[in-house]
C-alpha cells in the first residue's frame, strides 16, 4: 500500500472569487523535497478532475517547506454564486492530502 | 515615543465571538484593537440594506462591540479601529457616537473613512474610457450586468485610518479598507511612517502581520490541521501583535487561554488565500512572503524577521456585486440497505419532476453527502455499503419562481421517493450576489475622514 501525502503534511484552504487556493506545509523540513515531487500542477488537476476548470499554478515557499497551490476557475463560479454546499472552499484542500507519496519519479 | 505597538484582535469575521475580545481587552494591554468584519460578498449584502434604509449598510455587530469595548478601552488608552462601517461608515460612526454619549464617554472621538464606495461613480468610470475587465477571466461586458450592479467598492489603503488617528481618533470605522489595514494603519501611525521606498519592507511585515491576525483565531488554533491537538478551542485566545519599529513582530496571545501560537498555527495562516507568495498585493504594498523567517521564542510565540516587500501598487482592487439570479436547493437522506441505490433513484425522479414542471435551469448540481459533497471527482466512491447517505441538489435559475420549483419537486419526494427517503426542513430559495473583480486607478479614489465627538 502506498503512502499518502497526508502523512507528511498540513493543509489551509480558502478562497478568493472563483479560486480556490490551499497552502500545504511540510511536517518536517526532510519532507518538502516529498512534498515538492508530489504535488505539481498536472497531478493537482488530475485529481480535482471538472471541479477545476482552469489553471493550476503551485508556488514554492522553501523558507517555511510550504508550498501554496493556486486553482483558477474551481469554485463553480465564486462564493456567492456557486452550487457547492462547500462556497468558500474551506474544505476543498484537503482532498490534496490523498496524493500518493511513493513511487514518484 | 513607542518603540512596540501592541495591537489585538478584536474579530475575525462578520459572526465571531466577541468573548476573546473582551477577555484580551481587559487583560491583553494593547495599544490598539483592529477587528475585521468583511468579506468578499458583505459589501453587496450591507448595498442592498443601505438602498431600503438609508441608515442601515453598516455591520450591526460593530455598534454591540463598541458599546461593550469604549468603556473598558478609554481607561486603559486602547484605540479601537474597525472596517465594520462596511456600505456605510457614517451611520456607523453616528451609532457609535450615540452609544458612546449614552455611556457618559464625553469628548470620545470616533472617526469615519470614506471613499471606497465607487457605486455612484461607475458610469462616469465608463464614460471616461476605463475598461473593469475581470481579473480572473478577462472579460470585458461590464455593460451586460451594469444594469443589476448593486455595490462596487474598492479595496483602500490605511491612508484614511492614518488620518484618523492622527486627528485624535478613538475609535475609527471605515468601509471597504483592507483586511489587513486595521492593523497597518495604527503601525504606520504610530511609527510616522510613509508610503515610501525607505518604508516598503516595514509596511510589508505590518501587512504581514496584519493578514496573521486579521481572522483572528484562525492563527491560534481555529481551522487547524491540528485540530485534535488544540487545547480548549471554545475558549481560545485571540492573537497579540507586538510590532517593532525595525519591522520585527511577535505573534502570541494570552496566557491561559485556549488554543496555541506555534511555527505551524503560523505557516498555516500565512498561506491563507493568498497568490503568489512573492507578490502578496495589498493596497498598502507587496510583501514577499518567501522572505519571512519564522522562529519559536517562547510559549505560544513566535517572531518573525527579515519580511521585504515593494511599495504599495498603482492600482486598486474594485469588487463589483451584481444580481445573478437564484439558487433552489433540497437535500433528502436514505437509509440502509442500499442507500446509495436508493439516492440515485431519487435523483432520477428528480430530474423528471424538474422536466414535468418544466423547470428554466441554467445549471444543475447534485451532490451524495457523505461521498462527495465536499471533494466532487477527487473523493473516490466508497466500496462498502453505507449506513446512510444523502441526496444534495443545488439549481441555477434567473427568477425566484423557477426556484421554487426546485424546492416543489423535492417536497413531491417525500411520497414519489423511494422507500425510507427522508428530509429536514425544505429550503427557501435565495437571490445570488455575484462578484466581478477588476482594477481601477489608484488616482481615482480619494479617502474622506471626518471626526465625529461624543
Amino acid at each position: 500500500m502506498s503512502r499518502l501525502l497526508r502523512e507528511i503534511a498540513y493543509v489551509r484552504s480558502g478562497d478568493k472569487g472563483n479560486i480556490c487556493s490551499f497552502g500545504v506545509i511540510a511536517t518536517a523540513p526532510e519532507h518538502y523535497e516529498m512534498l515538492l515531487r508530489t504535488v505539481t500542477p498536472a497531478r493537482v488537476k488530475q485529481l480535482y478532475g471538472d471541479f477545476v476548470k482552469g489553471a493550476v499554478h503551485v508556488y514554492r515557499l522553501d523558507n517555511i517547506h510550504s508550498i501554496n497551490v493556486v486553482m483558477e476557475q474551481a469554485l463553480g463560479g465564486g462564493a456567492p454564486s456557486t452550487l457547492r454546499l462547500d462556497q468558500t472552499a474551506k474544505s476543498l484542500g484537503n482532498a490534496i492530502l490523498r496524493l500518493p507519496i511513493d513511487g514518484i519519479s | 515615543m513607542k518603540d512596540v505597538v501592541r495591537l489585538g484582535a478584536g474579530s475575525g469575521f462578520w459572526g465571531d465571538a466577541m468573548d476573546p475580545a473582551v477577555e484580551l481587552m481587559e487583560k491583553g494591554e494593547l495599544d490598539y484593537m483592529s477587528f475585521d468584519f468583511l468579506a468578499e460578498l458583505t459589501m453587496a449584502l450591507l448595498q442592498r440594506q443601505k438602498l431600503k434604509d438609508p441608515e442601515a449598510g453598516y455591520v450591526p455587530d460593530v455598534v454591540a462591540y463598541m458599546q461593550t469595548l469604549m468603556p473598558m478601552a478609554r481607561e486603559r488608552g486602547t484605540k479601537l479601529v474597525s472596517n465594520g462601517g462596511g456600505a456605510n461608515p457614517r451611520a456607523a460612526g453616528k451609532r457609535i457616537v450615540e452609544a458612546a454619549r449614552k455611556l457618559g464617554l464625553t469628548g470620545l472621538k470616533v472617526g469615519i473613512v470614506e471613499g471606497d464606495d465607487l457605486l455612484s461613480r461607475l458610469d462616469e468610470l465608463l464614460a471616461e474610457g476605463i475598461s473593469l475587465p475581470h481579473l480572473e477571466t478577462g472579460e470585458d461586458n461590464v455593460a451586460a450586468m451594469r444594469n443589476r450592479v448593486v455595490s462596487a467598492n474598492a479595496y483602500i489603503d490605511s491612508s484614511g485610518i492614518i488620518e484618523a488617528l492622527r486627528r485624535g481618533a478613538d475609535v475609527v470605522v471605515t468601509g471597504r479598507v483592507s483586511d489587513n489595514g486595521p492593523y497597518v494603519g495604527p503601525i504606520m501611525h504610530e511609527f510616522g511612517w510613509n508610503h515610501d521606498a525607505e518604508h516598503a519592507d516595514r509596511i510589508a511585515a505590518a501587512i504581514t502581520v496584519g493578514h496573521l491576525a486579521e481572522c483572528a483565531s484562525a492563527v491560534t488554533g481555529g481551522m487547524s490541521s491540528r485540530w485534535a491537538e488544540m487545547p480548549r478551542m471554545g475558549e481560545v485566545g485571540f492573537p497579540i501583535i507586538e510590532f517593532s519599529r525595525d519591522g520585527t513582530a511577535e505573534i502570541t496571545k494570552l496566557p491561559g487561554t485556549g488554543g496555541r501560537v506555534d511555527q505551524w498555527t503560523v505557516k498555516e495562516h500565512l498561506l491563507y488565500e493568498i497568490g503568489d507568495p512573492r507578490n502578496y498585493l495589498m493596497p498598502d504594498g507587496v510583501p514577499d512572503f518567501t522572505s519571512i523567517r519564522l522562529d519559536e521564542v517562547g510559549p505560544d510565540r513566535v517572531r518573525l524577521s527579515g519580511i521585504r516587500g515593494r511599495v504599495q501598487p498603482d492600482t486598486l482592487k474594485l469588487l463589483i456585486g451584481y444580481s445573478d439570479g437564484w439558487i433552489g436547493e433540497g437535500m433528502m437522506f436514505f437509509p440502509w440497505p442500499d442507500a446509495l441505490g436508493r439516492a440515485q433513484k431519487a435523483k432520477d425522479t428528480l430530474l423528471e419532476r424538474f422536466a414535468r414542471l418544466g423547470l428554466d435551469a441554467r445549471a444543475i448540481h447534485f451532490d451524495l453527502v457523505g461521498v462527495n459533497m465536499l471533494h466532487g471527482p477527487a473523493a473516490p466512491m466508497p466500496d462498502y455499503e453505507l449506513n446512510e447517505v444523502g441526496l444534495r441538489v443545488a439549481v441555477k435559475t434567473n427568477t425566484r419562481d423557477e426556484a421554487e420549483k426546485v424546492r416543489r419537486a423535492c417536497s413531491n419526494l417525500w411520497i414519489m421517493g423511494p422507500g425510507g427517503t427522508s428530509f429536514g426542513t425544505p429550503m427557501k430559495p435565495r437571490p445570488v450576489i455575484s462578484c466581478w473583480p477588476t482594477l481601477v486607478p489608484r488616482g481615482i479614489v480619494e479617502q474622506n475622514v471626518e471626526i465625529m465627538e461624543a
